[in-house]
């Protein structure tokens, strides 16, 4: 299909010959190998213009979509007729405001761009896990769960006010943004819509455009930049800042682990708190794929059995007097100990600034084969979210011993939030994509782990997408799907934000 | 190697976008965190490293016609590398590899732009890449009592190159090279007339026999001349001369130094000795195809082993821009009394390019302007009064834009604030 050119006159218009194109080089570039491609790309600039575009869409019924920074295929055309926003212009951090402790974002602002104009200011943010590559709009990178969200919450907290073009082009500013003109509350004064534009998981370019949010943001005791030194890909620390410190500590079992973590939750010692197990602190630390195989032995042949990474950062000398002791008598009370080669001062500034800027889940998750995949866990009581993804393990291992999934281990990744308040937990799985038995392990692992989110009554996970997922689960979780479908089409009478990866009208 | 011998490098894109982006571990603010002149200029993805990916896979499956809008894609990019280094950071896949052969593809198949016909049509014609050139190639070196290696014995090989011997304005630079290495007391010669272009525009351009053909011929002149090391002031020259020459098997025991390589050397063995204070504060420029792009080729053959992760039989040495010519030229800055170096946002193997290369001056002017308008305004904002670098090209590309802008930043070779300095 091939835009009417009175459509296609009409988009131009809005952003400028300069700022749209439907020529095919451009439009493959936006779909992954073998997906519907867009029938045009446009760069909006600012608000304005999407929703220019957005109320053109309406007019000539057809469907768009937008995207950021546009990692994972949901930001692809779900089929033909989707005109799609790359926000790449909308690139302005617009406010930090250090009294009130928000910032204020443009959606193309990335996580890294964020923390670094943060730190200068003694502050920082949470940064979603899939790293600082991604979209620092708190409603843009999923869940936005992440490595600081034992200290720094996660997307759907950390959100306050919000501007939103709605599906069918109104604008929408709502928290104290619509009632006062300022950005610090999402729900208010006024009717809050937090919930309604979030769902549990985000509508995934499926419910209107998010074009300006503001954030909560932390307090941040390190330096304005850490003292990184050294060439690509081989960056270290000069020097450990004072009050920093990380470990990793691996427990004898699975119990124990979680008896830890709590305690470790209870004391709040923990700046970052992420349980990974040794395949992807050997993934972090590597910078090829030959010492990635070569760590995780190391690794895996030096831990006694599931673990977690934890970095403290203490704000004074005796808070971080404290922390270690803390810490140190958790391991003592539960068995734990350190990995030498994460403690290791050579090694340690390296992991440390790694997970605090969120540089390597590229490393851990996509420089095997290109492609990840799993289950992923929701947001809820550390113990369940813990469970949850335990019983998938097994899954994992037989696949493994089929030889269909790399062997990177199967112990579940389970991190506390907000010093353990709740839990998320994910179980990845890596492959090789190009291998047609492999390339079916990712659908096997899901359809188990919605078996066992559903019999197990674990909540509804980070994964379900899309109209076959949610009637999945609807009915065992309050016939949400029902609510989530009446939210589509009100807002969205002319089903014209293409949702394949949200919910759709359907009857 | 074809662009069918990087498919699978291809396919493992996952699309992260880091390739936008300085190495994240090295981003100290948002200004200056961009890293790929083609993505910030042109916005769409299709312009970053991953979108050119895409285009590369998308062309082996014959999905895309050649149209103006291709070939303007394709040539919109300098070639700097950048994306390469930033992908790598993270990822064991090749990425400027591949954005190479899709140009050595469209040449093969009969798909160039005018621009880079008449630069490579000077080459075939003057063994230069400077079109319509008037002045004779060795001019530049009358009167400085040389050797002319086509006929005298030299143990050192100096190459101007061809922006340096062509600009009447860039002499100055490889004038002074000469009475530096003269005053260290090196025995130095030059090819003068049969000087001919190094050839590495022309392979990034996409005219890989071009390239083949000059290499040929240059490394016949350098055998016959006797001599053990070519050193050259031109970042371009050196990239050819020491990478792409060995990528072919052409470059045989040569060895091949950048003048800074040399001069800091000859610093170190106190043969060159600066004490006279030179009062200025400058910010150093690091040519990508000296940085990032100078690393020694390693020669690797093997093929992949079966499994889930990418691995090699042996394993493969991914180029990284790591071993790159960072720390020579700022020893020979930092040797100079009275000199003070800054240094900008984004250097070494995460520079940003001084916008001149892979053909783009000649596509596209405007953009090659642009870009280097992006380096000047960074290099303004740490307070130099100059920038320094060590390439004919990138200084030529940033005088042009600085005679727009009325600044009162000055542009200057390593070698002359050596030289005024001894």
């Amino acid at each position: 299909m091939v835009l009417k050119r009175e459509i296609y006159k009409a988009l131009k218009d809005v952003v400028g010959p300069e700022n749209i194109s439907e020529s095919p080089v451009i439009l493959g570039s936006y779909a992954q190998r073998g997906r519907p491609r867009f029938e045009a790309i446009t760069l909006p600039k600012n608000t304005a213009e999407v929703q220019a575009i957005v109320r053109l869409c309406n007019r000539f019924r057809i469907q768009f979509k937008a995207s950021s920074s546009g990692w994972g295929a949901y930001g692809d055309a779900g089929g033909p007729g989707v005109v799609k926003l790359d926000l790449r212009r909308m690139n302005r951090i617009l406010e930090i405001n250090e009294k009130n402790m928000y910032a204020v974002v443009e959606p193309y602002v990335i996580y890294a761009q964020l923390q670094a104009e943060l730190m200068k200011r003694g502050l920082n943010c949470n940064i979603t896990g899939a790293g600082s590559n991604c979209s620092a709009l708190p409603l843009a990178a999923h869940q936005g769960i992440g490595h600081l969200s034992v200290s720094g919450s996660y997307g759907e907290r950390n959100q306050l006010a919000l501007e939103w073009v709605t599906p069918d082009g109104e604008i929408v500013r709502f928290g104290s943004l619509g009632s006062i003109n300022q950005w610090w509350c999402g729900d208010g004064p006024g009717p809050s819509l937090r919930g309604v534009i979030r769902g549990n998981v985000m509508p995934l370019g499926g419910l209107g455009v998010y074009t300006r949010a503001a954030q909560k943001i932390y307090h941040w005791p390190g330096p304005s930049t850490f003292p990184v030194e050294g060439v690509s890909p081989h960056y270290h620390l000069s020097r450990i800042p004072p009050g920093f410190m990380i470990r990793y500590v691996h427990f004898p079992s699975s119990d124990k682990l979680v008896q830890a973590a709590y305690k470790v939750g209870e004391a709040e010692i923990g700046f970052i708190v992420m349980g990974f197990n040794p395949g992807m602190m050997s993934a972090n630390i590597a910078t090829n794929n030959n010492e990635d195989l070569a760590y995780l032995k190391q690794f895996t042949d030096s831990v006694q059995g599931p673990g977690f990474l934890i970095i403290m950062a203490g704000n004074s000398p005796s808070d971080t007097e404290y922390k270690m002791k803390a810490l140190q008598k958790i391991m003592d009370e539960y068995d734990g100990r350190s990995l030498e080669a994460v403690e290791d001062p050579k090694n340690a500034g390296g992991f440390m600034w790694r997970f605090i800027r969120v540089t390597s889940s590229i490393r851990e998750v996509a420089r095997a084969s290109g492609i990840f995949a799993g289950e992923v866990g929701g947001t809820d009581v550390f113990h369940l979210m813990h469970q949850y993804i335990l019983r998938s393990s097994p899954l994992k291992q037989r696949l493994i011993n089929e030889g269909r999934l790399l062997a990177d281990g199967t112990d579940p990744f389970v991190q506390l939030v907000e010093h353990g308040h709740a839990g998320h937990a994910e179980l990845l799985i890596r492959f090789n994509k190009l291998d047609p038995e492999a390339f079916k392990t990712p659908a096997e692992v899901g359809a188990f782990a919605n078996k066992t989110a559903i019999e197990g009554h674990f909540g509804v996970p980070g994964h379900v997408w899309g109209d076959a997922a949610h009637d999945q689960y609807g009915p065992h979780t309050s016939n949400y799907h029902l609510w989530l479908r009446k939210i589509k089409k009100t807002y969205d009478p002319n089903a014209a934000s293409e949702s394949t990866n949200y919910i759709t009208a359907k009857d | 190697m074809a662009l069918e011998d990087y498919r699978v490098d291809m396919e493992m894109c996952c699309r992260c976008s880091i390739c936008k982006f300085i190495p994240l571990e090295k981003l100290k603010e948002k200004r200056h965190s961009y890293v790929c002149p083609s993505i910030a200029r042109y916005n769409f993805h299709t312009y970053a490293g991953g979108g050119r990916m895409g285009m590369g896979i998308a062309m082996l499956e014959k999905e895309l016609e050649y149209d103006e809008k291709l070939l303007e894609v394709i040539y919109n990019c300098q070639m700097c590398g950048a994306c390469d280094i930033s992908c790598k950071y993270a990822m064991d896949i090749e990425v400027l590899e591949p954005i190479n052969e899709i140009r050595i593809k469209c040449v093969e198949e009969g798909h160039t732009v005018k621009a880079l016909d008449s630069v490579i049509n000077s080459l075939r014609k003057q063994g230069t890449m400077v079109p319509g050139a008037k002045a004779r190639r060795g001019d530049w070196a009358r009167g400085l009592d040389v050797k002319d290696i086509t006929g005298q014995k030299a143990r050192i090989i100096y190459h101007a190159g061809c922006r340096v011997c062509y600009d009447q304005d860039m002499w100055k630079v490889a004038q002074a090279t000469l009475r530096l290495l003269k005053k260290a007391g090196v025995d130095v010669g030059i090819a003068g007339e049969s000087e001919s272009c190094c050839g590495g525009r022309a392979y990034q351009m996409g005219y890989k026999e071009d390239f083949l053909n000059q290499a040929k011929k240059n490394m016949e002149l350098f055998k016959k001349s006797g001599a053990e090391i070519l050193v050259t002031g031109c970042a371009d020259c050196y990239h050819a001369f020491k990478v792409l020459y060995n990528k072919f098997d052409l470059k045989g025991d040569l060895e091949v130094l950048h003048i800074t390589e040399y001069l800091a050397r000859l610093i170190k063995e106190g043969r060159l000795k600066p004490t006279k204070k030179v009062d200025i504060q400058v910010t150093y420029h690091d040519p990508c195809h000296l940085g990032r792009l100078g690393e020694p080729y390693t020669h690797w053959e093997g093929k992949p082993i079966p499994g889930h992760i990418r691995i090699f039989d042996p394993p493969k040495e991914f180029r990284r821009g790591t071993y790159g010519v960072y720390e020579p030229p700022r020893d020979i800055l930092k040797s100079i009394p009275g000199l003070t170096l800054v240094e900008m946002d984004r250097i070494k193997e995460y520079a940003w390019c001084c916008g001149a290369g892979g053909g783009v001056k000649e596509t596209n002017p405007g953009f090659a302007e642009w870009t280097a308008g992006v380096r000047i305004d960074e290099a303004r904002s740490t307070g130099a009064e100059a920038i320094v670098t060590a390439c004919p090209g990138c200084e030529q590309s940033f005088n042009d834009t600085l005679k727009e802008s009325r600044s009162s930043l000055k542009i200057y070779d390593v070698v002359e604030l050596l030289e005024k300095a001894i």
